[in-house]
């Protein structure tokens, strides 16, 4: 019995207690860490059409399209099928490719979450964080030397 | 339905009037009497003031149902789980009401294949008007009491015993094997502790000697003792708080609640008797089940506590307050006690409550021999 | 590898054979082949001796834990592999390899001898097409059973559809329902249920309200993740996937049961400094995905949705804004790379330090509100004290792992027995419980998520004094790796269920050529019809409820 009044007891300071543990979204906007792996965006200016993005890709989801002289012509990126892995932003050389902190995008219909160079490259900052900033500190930490032979590829 | 015994027209309200004798009011309907005094006697004004006077009595609970149901629930388990529920519609959210009774009447009513057809479309009537019959007999203090038979607290027993048989006819009709599992949990439980209830009533009526609800709020209105000028009403509840929280438990049995809703374990039969029940079936389901809460609630607010009767404020209002309570009561133990096994609630119910309620009983009378 | 003295509290067995010699001696002419893998010695027997071997091996050797069985198909002959581990003794593990020709793959079955192998040897059999003599149901366990083709041999065509007609999947008791003198009634359980954990389908036979049969069917989340794992690289690709394995808040968990696999298998360092990073952020995975474990049973005993399954969830939701600091993600972190972490902790690191030493210093208070609402509580305790009992003894044939092996006090935990990152430096301990019943279980969640809060709040202390040009997150590792061909290992690290279990085996190119997962939820699962058969429906839910199942690990 004094297990159950105990039990009791706790959930009703809870009650009385008036503090919530939810926020009222979306009145207020959720505290996003600077890391969180949103929306990607592209810029075609930095890109240099290396094409390892699309090959580290582990759902297929980058497809890139060029013409014979190696030219960069269509850059498509189905953000629905996408499992924001951030393998492609970690790959690129260049930082063509980054994901935002924006998790707030929409659609009709599931074809219309494939996007394009432009689509791409107009996703807006989420409350104008830039993403990089936060990776900046990894670029302090070092890759180590290991055991086995330097072979790079 | 209700009928008075005297003739017709001019019988008391014997609501709150300080009656003293421990002895058989005469048997009235004050709430239809005073309608149909108001539209001048006769037979035709009984019949309208009885027809009225059960359809006021009858939309004031469905009005708190309806409130309790969709937006009570879900704010007082918001708030003991740290959460803030329904606030966007309408002020407090009390819209969410009305959104909730268009999304759930809109629904489609799916009929199962090889549901037992007359059964299954008379079940979910059966639960609420069962709980509305038993209103009848309460009462509510300032005049709103519907009928006042010699025997009022064996109807109101009778009459909210009949929800078994709703039960038992949706767990059984729905041609459904969850549903029939639950059905048959469901009858085992309510007869288990249909006993215990009624002999915790009548330990209580051995105190008070009569059956009659006015009777029995009549007699709490006494006093029991002098504290310090403030003076404590003769509810049954401090006379014998052992027989209260047996009387709780059992109730909170029979409804179905927490820690004993068997009957509709969601995690695992599903839902019970309500799984093939949709729209308007299942809000007829869910409003039984919330007016028979408040049933429960009304029956131990007039046998424990005092009725309508407080301090201040209208009897009315005090009754209000008073089935709130048990309902917040509700909510509270389903968000914090677990659920009994079914055979672990057979036992308790036929080893444990049936064993109490009879100790109860006869210490009751011993005690009323003994003071008496 | 294996080359220690037998534990001292062996018992009165005489000199365990513990090199790859002695166990050869022991197993005499039956060997027909060795094989070396990187974690264990192979002995390669034939098909029709499996069960011999087997019982020489469990019973004079001490090999008491069937880990997992591989099936997979070489060009000329298809083989079973059974690694075989000890519990006293993890990493003292040996295969037993069992090749059977392609025409014909017929092996005898390991059945009698572990009970692990009934589910398994149906996966070997369902997806790669082994048949196993005398086993005594071998049926598809993960795909319909009225699927043409074996996925993952050699012959399947994968670029071909298959659309499998449910209607002639029939109700196997239907006859006997009708024909019988109807004392039982059969009740599908699932997958549609609210308390099933996710879509798993349980037959239940009832009698009365009592349990008197009852039969697991798996596979409804079954998304083929080896296949998806065979055709991704093992640096990059790979990775993301284990998230998705056990998903409930042990992504960390699961990655590193991939890392730790692949680089043994290439060989591959990892620097200190990340292998703190790991291990802390590893035991705040267990942490949260321990809550939730305890959320959802209390919702399977208390009713829907109650105080305590939110106050869970509130619990896990700060552990995941911790990790959603560190990682990115919330509950997909792909954070673990082949030679470390793929960041450091974010900056600045005293914020975040702060947030984990809040974090830590409120959960004593949380825990005690669980256990006044939980195990101090009177009708719970007669709800599962009691209820859902599984003997150590047949817990250790059935291969459980995990808290549900230590609620049995089976004394069995990988971070201590087999370490790895920085466990053996740290200073916790293992919980185990005799109880052996649902409640047991709980309390051992419960009394776990205490100690990783220990492991924690060590890591962090040692995280806020290292040196700050010393602290690197990765070592160099090829942008595209090639083990060995013809390497195979199988590697297991302790998840938040159990042992998860990855068999690797290079091809030489950069994805591998088998990748098999021994998940601990799908041993774990099938020791539910010893624990629940003769009891009531509900104790069957809490047992369930006490399993911890995630249905993405055990269909994968």
């Amino acid at each position: 019995m004094i297990g159950l009044l105990k039990g009791m007891a706790t959930t009703m300071k809870h009650a009385l207690d008036g503090k919530t543990f939810t926020v009222e979204y979306p009145d207020v906007a959720p505290e996003v860490s600077p890391r969180f792996r949103g929306v990607h965006k592209f810029s075609q200016e930095r890109c240099i059409w290396c094409r390892q993005c699309e090959n580290v890709c582990p759902n297929d989801t980058i497809q890139i399209v060029q013409d014979d002289q190696r030219n960069g012509e269509q850059y498509n990126l189905h953000i629905g099928q996408c499992i924001y892995c951030r393998l492609c932003e970690e790959v690129c050389p260049v930082d063509a490719i980054l994901l935002t902190q924006n998790f707030e995008f929409t659609a009709d219909t599931k074809d219309d979450f494939v996007y394009n160079k432009e689509q791409l490259k107009n996703v807006p900052w989420y409350k104008d964080i830039d993403p990089l900033a936060s990776r900046e500190p990894d670029r302090g930490a070092w890759i180590g030397e290991g055991e086995g032979e330097v072979d790079y590829q | 339905m209700p009928v008075p015994l005297q003739a017709t027209g001019t019988a008391t309200p014997t609501g709150t009037a300080a009656n003293g004798t421990a002895g058989a009011a005469p048997p009235s309907a004050p709430l239809a009497d005073a309608i149909s005094g108001l539209l001048g006697g006769g037979l035709l004004g009984d019949v309208v003031g009885a027809l009225l006077g059960a359809f006021l009595i009858a939309n004031l609970m469905l009005i708190m149902t309806a409130v309790a149901g969709p937006w009570a629930k879900r704010k007082i388990t918001a708030a003991f789980t740290d959460r803030i529920a329904v606030n966007r519609i309408g002020p407090f959210g009390l819209l969410i009401i009305v959104a909730d009774a268009v999304r759930l009447l809109s629904k489609e009513l799916v009929i199962p294949d090889g549901a037992d057809r007359p059964a299954f479309d008379i079940a979910p009537i059966v639960l609420p008007f069962s709980a509305l019959l038993g209103f009848a007999v309460i009462p509510m203090g300032n005049g709103i009491h519907l009928a006042d038979p010699e025997t009022g607290l064996v109807f109101a027993f009778a009459a909210s015993s009949i929800a078994s048989l709703g039960l038992i006819m949706a767990g059984y009709a729905s041609n459904n094997k969850y549903s029939l599992l639950g059905g048959l949990r469901s009858i085992a439980q309510n007869l288990a502790y249909e006993i215990p209830l009624v002999i915790t009533a009548a330990s209580v009526v051995i105190f008070t000697g009569t059956l009659q609800m006015s009777g029995i709020v009549a007699q709490q209105t006494e006093t029991l003792i002098n504290v310090g000028g403030i003076r404590i009403p003769q509810w049954f509840a401090f006379v014998n708080p052992f027989a209260f929280v047996l009387f709780l438990a059992a109730n909170m049995a029979e409804i179905g609640r927490n820690p004993f809703d068997i009957p509709e374990a969601p995690t695992e039969i599903v839902a019970g008797y309500q799984t093939e029940y949709g729209s308007v079936y299942f809000v007829l389901f869910y409003l039984g089940e919330f007016i028979h809460i408040f049933l429960g609630g009304a029956i131990m607010a007039t046998l424990f506590l005092g009725g309508p009767a407080g301090p201040i404020l209208p009897g009315f209002l005090w009754f209000i307050i008073k089935i709130w309570a048990f309902f917040l009561f509700t909510q509270w133990a389903r968000s914090a006690i677990p659920r009994v096994r079914i055979d672990q609630l057979i036992e308790i119910g036929w080893k444990g409550m049936l064993v109490l309620s009879f100790a109860n009983l006869v210490l009751t009378a011993i005690i009323v021999g003994v003071i008496a | 590898m294996s080359l220690e003295e037998p534990s001292p509290d062996a018992g009165a067995i005489e000199a365990v054979p513990q090199t790859a010699d002695e166990l050869a001696d022991l197993l005499g002419d039956r060997v027909l082949d060795r094989e070396e893998h990187v974690n264990a010695p192979g002995f390669v027997v034939r098909p029709d001796e499996v069960q011999d071997v087997l019982f020489t091996l469990r019973d004079e050797a001490g090999y008491d834990h069937l880990s997992c069985v591989t099936a997979q198909e070489y060009e000329d002959r298809y083989e079973s592999i059974y690694h075989l581990k000890k519990y006293d003794d993890p990493t003292d593990e040996v295969s037993v390899v069992v090749p059977t020709p392609s025409d014909a793959p017929v092996s005898q079955t390991a059945e009698p001898v572990y009970r692990t192998a009934d589910w398994h040897e149906r996966e070997a059999y369902d997806l790669v097409g082994i048949d196993y003599d005398d086993h005594p149901d071998l049926r598809r366990i993960l795909l319909p059973e009225t699927w043409q083709g074996h996925p993952l041999s050699r012959d399947y065509d994968q670029s071909r559809p298959q659309v499998v007609a449910l209607r002639e999947h029939a109700n196997p008791l239907q006859e006997d329902q009708r024909a019988g003198d109807g004392d039982t009634m059969f009740l599908n359980i699932g997958p549609h249920h609210p308390a099933t954990h996710g879509v798993l389908h349980v037959k239940a036979t009832l009698d009365g309200e009592q349990i008197a049969d009852l039969e697991s069917d798996i596979g409804y989340l079954h998304r083929c993740e080896e296949q998806m794992c065979q055709q991704g690289t093992y640096r990059h690709q790979i990775m993301p996937y284990p998230d998705r394995w056990d998903y409930i808040s042990a992504g960390i968990l699961n990655e590193w049961a991939y890392a730790r696999a692949a680089e043994d298998l290439a060989d591959l360092e990892v620097p200190e400094y990340a292998q703190v990073i790991r291990t802390m952020s590893a035991e705040l995975c267990r942490i949260a995905s321990h809550m939730l474990a305890v959320g959802t049973f209390a919702l399977d005993v208390y009713g829907d949705f109650t105080a305590i399954f939110m106050y869970a969830v509130r619990d896990r939701e700060k552990v995941q804004n911790i990790l959603e600091d560190l990682t990115g993600q919330r509950l997909m972190f792909n954070y673990l790379r082949l030679g470390g972490v793929v960041w450091d902790l974010p900056e600045p690191r005293e914020e975040f330090f702060e947030k984990i030493r809040d974090f830590l210093d409120d959960l004593p208070e949380s825990l005690e509100e669980y256990h006044d609402l939980i195990t101090s509580n009177e009708i719970l305790q007669s709800r599962t004290v009691g209820t859902g009992v599984l003997p150590p003894e047949v817990a250790k044939s059935y291969g459980a792992t995990g808290p549900v092996a230590r609620g049995s006090g089976i004394d069995y935990d990988l971070r201590r027995d087999d370490p790895y990152g920085y466990y053996d430096e740290l200073d916790w301990d293992v919980i185990t419980d005799d109880g052996c019943d649902n409640f047991s279980r709980l309390f051992v969640r419960l009394r776990e998520v205490e100690e990783s809060a220990k492991i924690i709040e060590q890591c962090v202390d040692i995280l806020e004094d290292w040196p700050e040009d010393e602290r690197t997150i990765q070592s160099n590792v090829p942008r595209t790796l090639k083990p060995e061909a013809d390497k195979e290992i199988y590697r297991a690290v302790e998840a938040a269920k159990g042992e998860l279990g990855i068999y690797i085996r290079s091809d030489g190119t950069d994805k591998p050529g088998r990748f098999k997962i021994r998940s601990p939820c799908f041993s774990n699962l099938q020791t539910l019809p010893e624990m629940s058969e003769g009891e009531y429906v509900p104790d069957m839910i809490a047992s369930l409820g006490s399993l911890d199942i995630v249905l993405g690990e055990v269909d994968r």
